[in-house]
């Protein structure tokens, strides 16, 4: 999806604001914006793929201008919509429906399971990996609507794969409701290859793709 | 009834909740949470338990306590560049976003940056919440354009040689920066040492080697 939320390289933007830096919540909102998110979102087992994207779609103004938490807020309410679990007229009144479902929330033992066990998304393929660490590769050359985790910055570019990490479940599968792992790589791309203004530069920018972002160069 | 996963659809929600929502974030969230909760989606006792967890317990100290014990426990160091998941696992941090993390080294010639430009990934489990910049589009977008001018802004002045190796989050693995350790530090101990690690150094927006 060639949104907004794909910032990387894009010009403009200003100083970085350093404000409240060393605060875990930057308000009250943000805090009950976060704690509501994650609790709902566990609530059904809605691939990470999709909840990123349902952010994405957020109107491009608001992606850009409201606070981090408070879209994530927005996203899981859209999500609850999207999937029947809330009614648009139960959030433009601010009552429950009591003719809607009502699942059972998470406790505060699932919580604590959460914050200990960390997620695995990687999977076993019987496919052998097309690319190995020292390959040049190309990267696809446009997007395509729905989610994805190539940058547009680094599209069409060459890069070297710098390690394999095993397959990964493919996001933007994962944003369509489809579990499919492909096997990933960290590539390596010259800082001046993807930005001619810093032709020359000894910088490197890694990214993960997926072996179907990429092609032998 | 399943996700759609119609973009369409959901682009179409959020403009009507755009609508339906009060505009003050503070109001838009009081007004979600009371529905939420009346509705039974969410516990209460859930929010406080998330909320409690990453004021008090879940935080930059335990990327400071990793990094500190990188640094006098050469085995223990080698353990966390080779599989860091497995390495903070040992330290009793693992959780939210650790399964994948890297640990990432600066050395003489190269200085390491991490960013997501694509959303905010962040490795929740060992830094905490991220900080507000680190979220901010401004650094979301100059940090792979410009990390040196980025760098700057965090008073990080790097030699013209120095190798910047910038890190985009772009899949579910998380990056930590294992800072070089500060010059003259050889008498201190791992408690001394953690505490000379700044959360900002394992993001690669601080530079610590004069830092004693």
């Amino acid at each position: 999806m060639d949104g907004v939320h794909d910032l990387g390289g894009k010009e403009g933007f200003g100083p970085i604001d350093r404000a409240g830096e060393d605060e875990a919540y930057h308000t009250e909102a943000d805090a009950r914006a976060y704690a509501l998110c994650v609790s709902m979102r566990a609530e059904r087992a809605y691939p990470v793929d999709w909840f990123r994207h349902v952010r994405e779609n957020i109107d491009p103004v608001d992606y850009l201008t409201r606070p981090y938490f408070d879209q994530w807020l927005q996203t899981a309410v859209a999500m609850a919509i999207d999937a029947g679990d809330l009614s648009m007229v139960e959030v433009a009144t601010g009552k429950s429906d009591s003719l809607a479902r009502t699942p059972v929330p998470m406790s505060p033992a699932d919580v604590r399971a959460m914050l200990t066990t960390p997620a695995n998304f990687e999977r076993e393929v019987a496919e052998s990996p097309a690319f190995a660490v020292g390959d040049r590769v190309g990267t696809a050359s446009h997007g395509h609507p729905g989610h994805t985790r190539l940058p547009a910055y680094a599209r069409a570019a060459t890069g070297e794969i710098v390690a394999h990490r095993g397959a990964h479940l493919m996001p933007d599968d994962g944003a369509r409701g489809i579990h499919r792992p492909e096997h990933l790589y960290t590539v390596a791309f010259a800082r001046g290859d993807l930005f001619p203004e810093a032709a020359g530069s000894p910088d490197r920018i890694h990214l993960d793709l997926w072996e179907s972002y990429l092609a032998r160069a | 009834m399943d996700p759609s996963y119609d973009s369409g659809k959901v682009a179409e929600i959020h403009r009507h909740l755009h609508s339906h929502l009060p505009s003050e974030p503070a109001l838009r969230v009081k007004a979600l949470e009371s529905l939420l909760v009346e509705k039974g989606l969410v516990d209460p006792a859930a929010l406080d338990a998330w909320i409690e967890a990453y004021t008090e317990e879940i935080g930059p100290k335990r990327g400071a306590a990793i990094v500190a014990r990188a640094w006098i426990d050469p085995a223990f160091k080698s353990r966390l560049l080779a599989d860091a998941g497995k390495a903070v696992a040992e330290m009793g941090f693992a959780g939210q976003a650790s399964g994948h993390l890297k640990a990432v080294e600066n050395t003489d010639g190269v200085h390491n940056l991490v960013v997501c430009t694509l959303c905010s990934c962040y490795p929740f489990a060992i830094l905490g919440m991220a900080p507000a910049w680190y979220k901010a589009n401004e650094y979301r977008a100059r940090a792979v354009r410009d990390p040196r001018g980025v760098l700057a802004e965090f008073g990080v002045t790097l030699a013209p040689d120095t190798r910047i190796d910038v890190w985009d989050s772009t899949a579910e693995l998380r990056y930590m920066v294992l800072p070089q350790r500060p010059d003259g530090t050889e008498g201190l101990d791992e408690q001394a040492l953690a505490a000379l690690v700044t959360r900002n150094a394992m993001i690669g927006t601080d530079d610590l080697r004069g830092a004693a």
